[in-house]
């Protein structure tokens, strides 16, 4: 240094070099800042084509094997703890695919056909894995150290394999925008809004409104591979605004086949096994089941409930559809609403009493809601659930 | 600073003349050329000098000794209170631990790594312009026209070389350990697959030296408060207590926007490269973010001391 030289450090050099690292990090905020601002704004060129075109392209895009990893950020507004304890915790790919409709997840997936796919939760230090490769259907859970293993039955793993090849697997955005897509004619409008690039490839965005009035989604847009046809990402808009509901899209994606070895699963060393007969028995049909619901509600991606009751009714169509079912009955109700939060994760005694506890009183009853879906228990015990506002949900179940 | 934590070579700076002598050396022949050595050998030698004071000092060696025995300590307590069930809870990797000794190593940095390799990298990295200064040792460096910029940059590397061998230390005890208590053999993965041997060592070689880079940010920062204060002890207890602050702060939902940026909040995604495949995108976020830390650090730990006043 030249400086050590002569004896008088002038104040401007002083300054000059505390100068410095304020520009360091200056640039790099600058960077950090306008990088994925202009990586945003660079939509690609691309012929223009029609929504007819481009949801025929989806609908029959043969491009059925490829691998990446998707990103999947959702803000129902409902409490990820309460998601994780509907679930019943732990490792069952129930409570798995509940957890991902609360906060920001990494999959990484792959899939070859509609035998075979694999889907991965990254989780840190931990990881929960999904493989399906033909009757075989394995999960496992790595800080558990157990995984379930579920031999599917021949014909029926291909009927389901077709429509929801794997429980937490409907959503990925192929599932989840193949059943917007299927959603409805009439109720919907379907239109191309220009392109944008996700994961790196060139793709045009499908905006998906409905058109009835009462419905919570304002807006799920698609943004539809230009290439393959193949959907990379899907952003659902509520009418109240605010951060998108669901962003769940590939941060890359690889269309080549991926190696046969990546579907094959084997029990790990030491791991607890838990077998499952079939689908029936087994954890997973309970995260196809649900998967099934949410498809029978028009596709709209919403947590289906888990209950199984045989009376399960629709009441409208499109996207102001209301599932209505009946509460179970509760034992004896006495001074069960006292404890309600003490009875939310094993079951409580008397529903009606917990539903009143949890939901805010509303004309007919009571009002559990969150960004995307409300649920209203009316005070005789039918249970009225839709991606709806409540004034729908009132008129559907009369008492309005 | 504790009787016993002083080494010798603080207690008498006569003493450390001797060793000051390698880099003395070039810069005799610096003097002699007319000119100050702007040359790799000088550097070198000032850096050898850095590592070989760094790591001669009792203290160091005491907290290296201590990294080495907690997986030791981690071992014994898996072997002995594990009776083959594990349900999940306990720390991470405890499950494989039990069916792969070479999952000590995960466990074992994963465990260290949020407090002890950070303090003791707080302490080496603190104490590096503090600790001279406090001994009285900084203006005999600096009579010496090595250059301030260099000898900062010879500081900075041997803290990394620190980084590195703790980093070491923990990894190597904990396969040790494992090798002896547990089974080895293929190894499970994260996701699930089992991979060999051989490529779980890989594995473990690539988890260790991303841990320790991951501490590169940590040394930057202790390297710019030791810049700021003429007293070892008051930046080590800072770098330390920064630390742990930004991992309190890691921890609040609240902060969620801010965390990305904190230099810990990265730090565990080594588990990521347990997967197949790999998942590189954590990872290299983490590594990054600890870039632009030493970036700016660096350069503002540079502005510091390059223009500071040296008095003691």
């Amino acid at each position: 240094m030249v400086d050590q030289d002569t004896p008088y450090r002038t104040r401007r050099r002083t300054v000059g070099r505390v100068l410095v690292p304020v520009a360091v990090g200056a640039v790099v905020a600058a960077g950090a800042g306008l990088v994925p601002a202009l990586a945003s704004d660079s939509a690609p060129n691309l012929p223009a084509v029609s929504a007819e075109q481009l949801v025929a392209k989806v609908l029959g895009s043969e491009t059925d094997a490829f691998s990446g990893t998707v990103k999947v950020k959702a803000d129902l507004g409902v409490p990820s703890q309460l998601l994780g304890a509907a679930g019943g915790g732990g490792a069952s790919p129930q409570a798995k695919a509940l957890e991902l409709l609360g906060g920001e997840h990494t999959l990484q997936v792959a899939a070859d056909g509609p035998d075979r796919q694999r889907l991965g939760l990254v989780g840190e230090l931990g990881g929960y894995e999904v493989v399906h490769n033909g009757d075989q259907l394995w999960a496992w859970d790595s800080k558990a150290n157990e995984a379930h293993h579920v031999v599917l039955p021949k014909d029926a793993g291909h009927g389901r394999a077709a429509g929801a090849p794997l429980g937490a697997g409907s959503l990925t955005p192929q599932e989840l925008a193949k059943q917007v897509l299927a959603a409805g004619a009439g109720t919907t409008s379907v239109t191309v809004d220009g392109t944008v690039e996700v994961a790196g490839r060139a793709a045009y965005k499908l905006s998906v409104k409905p058109t009835q009035a009462g419905s919570t989604v304002r807006e799920v847009r698609i943004a539809v591979d230009a290439e393959h046809g193949v959907p990379l990402g899907v952003l659902v808009q509520v009418a109240g605004g605010g951060s998108p509901v669901l962003d769940a899209h590939f941060s890359s994606v690889s269309f080549a086949t991926p190696a046969a070895k990546t579907f094959e699963f084997s029990a790990p060393k030491g791991a607890k096994v838990t077998e499952g007969r079939d689908a029936a028995a087994g954890a997973p049909a309970g995260a196809a089941e649900a998967a099934e619901a949410a498809g029978a509600a028009r596709g709209k991606a919403e947590p289906a409930r888990p209950g199984g009751d045989p009376g399960v009714n629709v009441v409208g169509e499109g996207w102001t559809a209301v599932l209505s079912t009946r509460l179970p009955e509760g034992g004896p109700s006495a001074g069960a609403g006292q404890d309600a939060r003490g009875h939310g994760k094993g079951g409580p005694d008397n529903p009606l009493a917990l539903v009143k506890s949890l939901g805010k009183p509303v004309g007919g009853g009571s009002l559990i809601s969150t960004r995307l879906l409300n649920v209203l228990v009316t005070d005789d015990g039918r249970v009225f659930a839709g991606a709806v506002t409540l004034p729908v949900l009132q008129s559907a179940a009369g008492v309005k | 600073m504790s009787r016993a934590e002083v080494s010798p070579e603080e207690m008498a700076p006569e003493r450390v003349a001797p060793e000051r002598a390698v880099s003395g050396a070039v810069v005799r022949a610096g003097v002699r050329a007319g000119v100050r050595p702007q040359t790799a050998a000088g550097f070198l030698a000032l850096f050898r000098s850095e590592v070989g004071l760094t790591f001669r000092r009792a203290r160091t060696l005491a907290l290296l000794s201590i990294l080495a025995a907690l997986p030791v300590l981690i071992g014994v307590v898996v072997r002995v209170e594990t009776g083959g069930e594990s349900g999940g809870g306990g720390p991470a990797f405890v499950a494989q631990v039990t069916q792969n000794g070479l999952f000590l190593v995960f466990t074992a940095l994963a465990l260290t790594l949020p407090v002890f390799l950070p303090m003791s990298v707080g302490v080496v990295a603190g104490d590096a312009v503090a600790g001279e200064a406090s001994a009285g040792t900084l203006r005999y460096l600096l009579v010496a026209p090595a250059g301030r910029t260099r000898l900062l940059a010879a500081k900075f590397t041997a803290a990394l070389v620190y980084c590195a061998v703790a980093t070491a230390v923990v990894a190597l005890s904990a396969l040790a350990t494992g090798a002896a208590l547990f089974p080895m053999g293929e190894v499970t993965l994260l996701s699930g697959d089992a991979i060999g041997p051989g490529a779980a060592l890989l594995r473990a070689l690539l988890v260790a030296a991303v841990v320790a880079a991951s501490l590169a940010g940590l040394v930057a920062i202790g390297l710019f408060v030791s810049t700021l204060t003429g007293s070892g002890i008051a930046a080590m207890a800072t770098t330390v207590v920064l630390v742990i602050t930004v991992q309190i702060l890691d921890s609040f939902p609240q902060l969620h926007a801010v965390q990305p940026y904190l230099f810990t909040h990265g730090w565990l995604s080594f588990g990521d490269l347990l997967r197949t495949p790999m998942y590189w995108d954590n990872v290299l976020d983490n590594l990054g973010l600890q870039a632009v830390y030493v970036a700016v650090f660096g350069s503002a730990a540079w502005a510091r001391f390059a223009s500071r006043d040296i008095t003691a």
